[in-house]
């Protein structure tokens, strides 16, 4: 079903290359590098497209595998002769639900996305849940990926999972309770933190070893596994840089120290936590999406590149003039900046205007 | 001054000390609209400031709210004695297909804090359930959260659903939510729109006021 990355991605030396020094210079907090990324409706559509209650993940987990592959290999070849900095890669969708059923409870399924329902009523249910790996959710998440592996071996497309941060996994399994518990409960919280973060150290090493099995022999099949952590913060939007750094903080930290790099993952909403993450060990990429109603990371350019400190900032921007306008300051750090376009002849436009621009 | 403790303990969110400082005013002889209002009300009203100036973020709204609930509810036999009533009604949710609960939460605490009692529905309201909720409780605000783009448009849908069961003039309707904008409120005909929980307080007691005048 899938083609050799080659056939997807034309100029992936070049872009591999280009990642490699980005991210170097990061974990040297050095800058100087802004990279682009054009976003045509292809490249989120099938999000949309794809139904994910049509399946039952007990019986139909090739079919699923088939399908979302179909629609994922659609979609890196309407991209092709894009010259982003976009990588094609391989990835399990099941909505949100699937980031902590695998420690416990359900998922609840909806077309484009999914749920899970708090299941620790109480902040010490974690010691009464089954053994870490044995839930259903862990075992069809691992055979879903299996499948996806299997489907796209040969291809040398990269594999990429993320994961929820200690905070968020403790926030998906605890509810909204979690709040309380920063007053109510600090050192129980610190246990259930310590505890979501051997989760997903354990659950990310088992799809880490699975990807290898079908990926060592790739050049690039494990890039943005081995050595790597994608995670997300976004509970950490709702609480402050001091609550932040006294809970959240360490049990992240050290889920990073035991991969090596941290790809972080928040939102503008919370722009003064920029910092905080980023000061973090190992900590090389913050994706910061642009929230409605919250300020625009492109309007604080000068602020960031400071909290930063070297990280690499993957920001939106709505119009290119903005990367025209701001390319002298965007040098001083490091950037990946993401622009919506309407389709991908205009992709491939933009992209061309921005490999031109002096000094990228 | 006892009111200012009150005030200071729930800004804290020393739920147990506001009990205990509300007997206390009770004994001395304070009213309990002053109680409510220079107290209670006054306290929620610096959290929520300090929440619109990210002064205070989600936790210390959840517990000075629990504050406050703590204090109402040794007021609230005195009031209803004293003849003192909410100063108006909400219904509150959070629409269908969305399960996000929190903004909600906020807003109701919110709302609860500005002396207006509120009926929640929960979240993943169907227009049927909230049809229903408005002839049952006849409130005078209807106030419906949404977190995702993909479900912000149910906003629309109700609105319309309001609109259709001719309840439209009976009731002002609020909308709210990450993704939510003022464009977007003024676009599927809401009443009001805010951009967070504190002021979303602040629109609820003037639409309020507008109702009744």
């Amino acid at each position: 079903m899938f083609k050799n990355i080659e056939h997807y991605k034309p100029d992936l030396e070049k872009t591999m290359c280009m990642l490699g020094k980005l991210y170097a210079d990061a974990a040297r907090r050095r800058g100087g590098n802004v990279t682009f990324r054009a976003l045509p409706p292809s490249d989120v559509e099938f999000y949309s497209t794809f139904d994910l209650t049509k399946y039952n993940y007990e019986s139909d987990i090739n079919e699923y595998a088939e399908d979302l592959s179909r629609l994922l290999a659609e979609s890196f070849e309407l991209r092709r002769e894009v010259d982003d900095i976009m990588v094609p890669t391989i990835s399990p969708v099941l909505g949100i639900g699937d980031y902590s059923a695998f420690v416990a409870g359900e998922i609840d399924f909806r077309k484009d996305t999914s749920w899970s329902k708090p299941v620790f009523e109480n902040i010490d249910d974690w010691k009464r849940i089954p053994p870490l790996g044995t839930s259903k959710w862990y075992r069809w998440f691992l055979e879903i990926c299996e499948a996806m592996l299997e489907i796209s071996s040969g291809s040398g497309i990269p594999f990429m999972r993320g994961f929820f941060s200690p905070l968020d996994l403790a926030g998906a399994l605890r509810g909204d309770m979690i709040y309380y518990d920063f007053y109510d409960e600090p050192e129980k919280l610190h246990d259930l933190l310590a505890f979501c973060a051997d989760a997903t150290i354990m659950f990310a090493e088992d799809i880490y070893a699975l990807a290898r099995k079908y990926l060592k022999d790739t050049k690039y099949g494990m890039y943005y596994l081995d050595g790597k952590i994608n995670m997300s913060e976004d509970i950490a939007c709702m609480i402050s840089g001091k609550t932040y750094r006294e809970f959240a903080r360490p049990h992240t930290q050290r889920v990073i120290n035991h991969f090596g790099e941290g790809h972080m993952h928040t939102h503008s909403r919370s722009l003064y936590l920029v910092k905080e993450i980023c000061s973090m060990d190992g900590v090389v990429n913050l994706w910061l999406p642009t929230d409605p109603n919250a300020p625009r990371p492109i309007d604080h350019l000068e602020e960031l590149i400071e909290d930063a400190d070297g990280v690499c900032l993957a920001i939106d921007i709505d119009d290119f003039s903005e990367i025209e306008n701001n390319l002298e300051i965007l040098k001083k750090g490091n950037f990946s900046l993401t622009l919506p376009v309407k389709d991908i002849e205009e992709a491939k436009a933009l992209t061309e205007r921005f490999n031109l621009l002096e000094g990228i | 001054m006892i009111i200012e403790e009150i005030s200071l303990a729930l800004q804290k969110g020393k739920a147990n000390d506001v009990k205990a400082l509300v007997q206390q005013a009770l004994a001395e002889g304070y009213t309990p609209k002053d109680i409510l209002e220079k107290g209670l009300i006054q306290g929620m009203n610096v959290i929520g400031g300090k929440f619109k100036r990210n002064e205070v973020f989600v936790p210390e709204v959840l517990v000075a709210a629990r504050a406050m609930n703590a204090g109402q509810e040794i007021l609230r036999p005195v009031l209803v004695k004293s003849g003192i009533k909410p100063i108006g009604k909400a219904v509150i949710c959070t629409v269908q297909g969305d399960l996000h609960d929190i903004g909600k939460n906020l807003v109701k605490m919110m709302l609860e804090g500005q002396a207006i009692a509120c009926v929640d529905l929960g979240v993943d309201v169907p227009a049927e359930k909230v049809i229903a909720a408005i002839k049952e409780h006849e409130p005078d605000l209807l106030c419906l959260s949404a977190l995702l783009t993909t479900t912000m448009i149910m906003q629309k849908e109700i609105i319309e659903a309001v609109n259709k069961a001719g309840l439209r003039n009976r009731v002002k309707i609020m909308v709210g939510g990450a993704p939510v904008t003022e464009k977007f409120a003024l676009e599927i005909k809401a009443d009001g729109y805010a951009p967070d929980a504190a002021s979303a307080a602040e629109l609820a007691v003037q639409l309020i006021g507008e109702m009744h005048v």
